[in-house]
Order: C-alpha cells, then sequence, then structure tokens
C-alpha cells in the first residue's frame, strides 16, 4: 500500500502551466511534485491545483515554498487554487503553518489565471 | 465504562511508502473511535509529520531501519508512539524541508514528548483528545 495521490502536469496551449495534484501526498510524492516542476520550467505562468487534493504534509509545503520561492525570483506568476469544494484538511495545513499568508491562493483555476495575468501585464 | 478499540502495534521499513501505510492505520483507529473528520485529519498529519522525521533523520545513511507504531485508544483520547532506534534527537539539518514538522505535531496534539526510545533512538509521544466519544456499544 502507498499513497494514492497523482500528480498530471501539463504545458496547455494556452500559455499556462498547470499541476494538478489529486488523493494523498506526503515524502513518498514530493520528489515527483519537484521533478514536475523543474520539468515545466518558468516559460510559462504555473496554477499548481489543489482542489482534488485530499492530504498534503510539511514535505509537500516544502516542494511548493521551493516553486514559489523561484517564480519569484524570476518575476513569474505562480498560483494555488483551493476552491470553497476543496478538502478542508489543506486548507487546515496551510493555516496552521501560516502558509496561507505566503502563496497567492485562488478559488479556481479560472480566477488564478484572471488574476495572474493582471499580473504579468502589469509587471 | 465504554469498551475500547484494542491497541494497535506496527512495525514498517522506515521508508516513504511506509508513511501511507501508518497514516492508514491511525485514520482507521481514529474512524473507529468516532473521531470526527476534522480531528481524524489533524491525527493523520501529526502522524505523518512524525514518521516523516523518522524517514529523513533517524537512520541517517544507514538504508535500513524500522518505524514502530503504537495506539492506545481510549474513551476521550487517542495516544501514538512513533518510535525509531536511530541516532536520536539531533539538531534539524537545514538542507532539507521547512523545519515545520515538530511545529506542527505541537499544534496539532494535546500533549507531546519526545525521549529516548530504549535501547537508544527516539520516542515520540502525541496525545490526542477525541472530540466525539466512541459509540455506546
Amino acid at each position: 500500500v502507498t499513497g494514492n495521490g497523482r500528480i498530471e502536469a501539463t504545458a496547455a496551449e494556452t500559455g499556462w502551466s498547470v499541476i494538478a495534484m489529486s488523493g494523498e501526498h506526503d515524502l513518498s510524492t514530493a520528489p515527483e511534485l519537484r521533478a514536475r516542476l523543474h520539468d515545466l520550467g518558468d516559460a510559462n505562468p504555473l496554477i499548481i491545483d489543489l482542489d482534488q487534493t485530499t492530504f498534503v504534509d510539511s514535505s509537500i509545503l516544502g516542494v511548493l515554498v521551493g516553486g514559489l520561492r523561484r517564480a519569484r525570483e524570476r518575476n513569474a506568476p505562480f498560483g494555488l487554487v483551493l476552491g470553497a469544494e476543496a478538502h478542508p484538511a489543506i486548507r487546515r495545513i496551510f493555516e496552521l503553518t501560516g502558509l496561507h499568508e505566503v502563496f497567492p491562493i485562488f478559488a479556481s483555476r479560472a480566477e488564478a489565471q484572471a488574476a495572474l495575468s493582471a499580473q504579468g501585464s502589469a509587471s | 465504562m465504554t469498551a475500547q478499540a484494542a491497541d494497535v502495534t506496527l512495525v514498517v521499513p522506515a521508508v516513504p511508502d511506509s508513511i501511507a501505510v501508518i497514516r492508514q492505520t491511525v485514520s482507521g483507529i481514529c474512524e473507529a473511535l468516532g473521531a470526527d473528520s476534522r480531528t481524524v485529519g489533524d491525527i493523520k498529519l501529526a502522524a505523518t509529520e512524525a514518521c516523516t522525521n523518522v524517514v529523513l533523520h533517524a537512520y541517517a545513511g544507514s538504508g535500513d531501519g524500522t518505524i514502530e507504531l503504537d495506539a492506545h485508544a481510549g474513551p476521550d483520547e487517542l495516544r501514538l508512539l512513533v518510535r525509531d532506534h536511530g541516532a536520536g534527537m539531533t539538531p534539524a539539518p537545514l538542507a532539507e524541508g521547512l523545519g515545520l514538522g515538530l511545529p506542527l505535531i505541537a499544534a496539532l496534539t494535546s500533549s507531546l514528548t519526545i525521549v529516548e526510545a530504549d535501547g537508544g533512538g527516539t520516542e515520540v509521544s502525541m496525545t490526542f483528545a477525541l472530540r466525539d466519544p466512541p459509540p455506546e456499544p
């Protein structure tokens, strides 16, 4: 038995990279997430969708913080999607760690794209 | 006095894939005890963080070792012991992670003690209040 987390990464023709995570994620899937972030690079704005995720731990938060840090260094748009229907455990770990105030968090991919597009055009 | 769920002991290899095994075991115990979903989530997270510490730090470089989990269920609380027989508590290396594991565990538990395990290594004892009492038999 292992974690059931899945990670799907797409570099869309619309110019957005999206990583959609589902299921449970911990130290066993953190290297895969780190690799997907690395593979996507910084060419496109990046959205990480956590709406179908049911568990993340501090290992995953560490990878996400690393992604955010690299994006900021390159002035590249980066946001998380955590909608109203997302699993409460995900919002809880962000709130317990204070990282909900660090990451740009949006209620949907559309909202993230709209906000991050504005950010990109403003910079 | 309500019936207590049986105590559970689990020993798994100290590798990343074992963490989910312990998490799922703990989740099952919590649900059997009638804990609400938020409490179950908190206990799963604390157990995961304790096991992650073992995998990352207890047996650094040795390539083997185990994580031992003891779960003691009472009518109003659950106590989890996560034990390793590795190098013992050492200053947290800063090279990997955010150092959030122990602060998270402290925030999620009603009591937390970390002691040297019998025979060497580290034993993390975490107690959680169960929001809902177990169902009447």
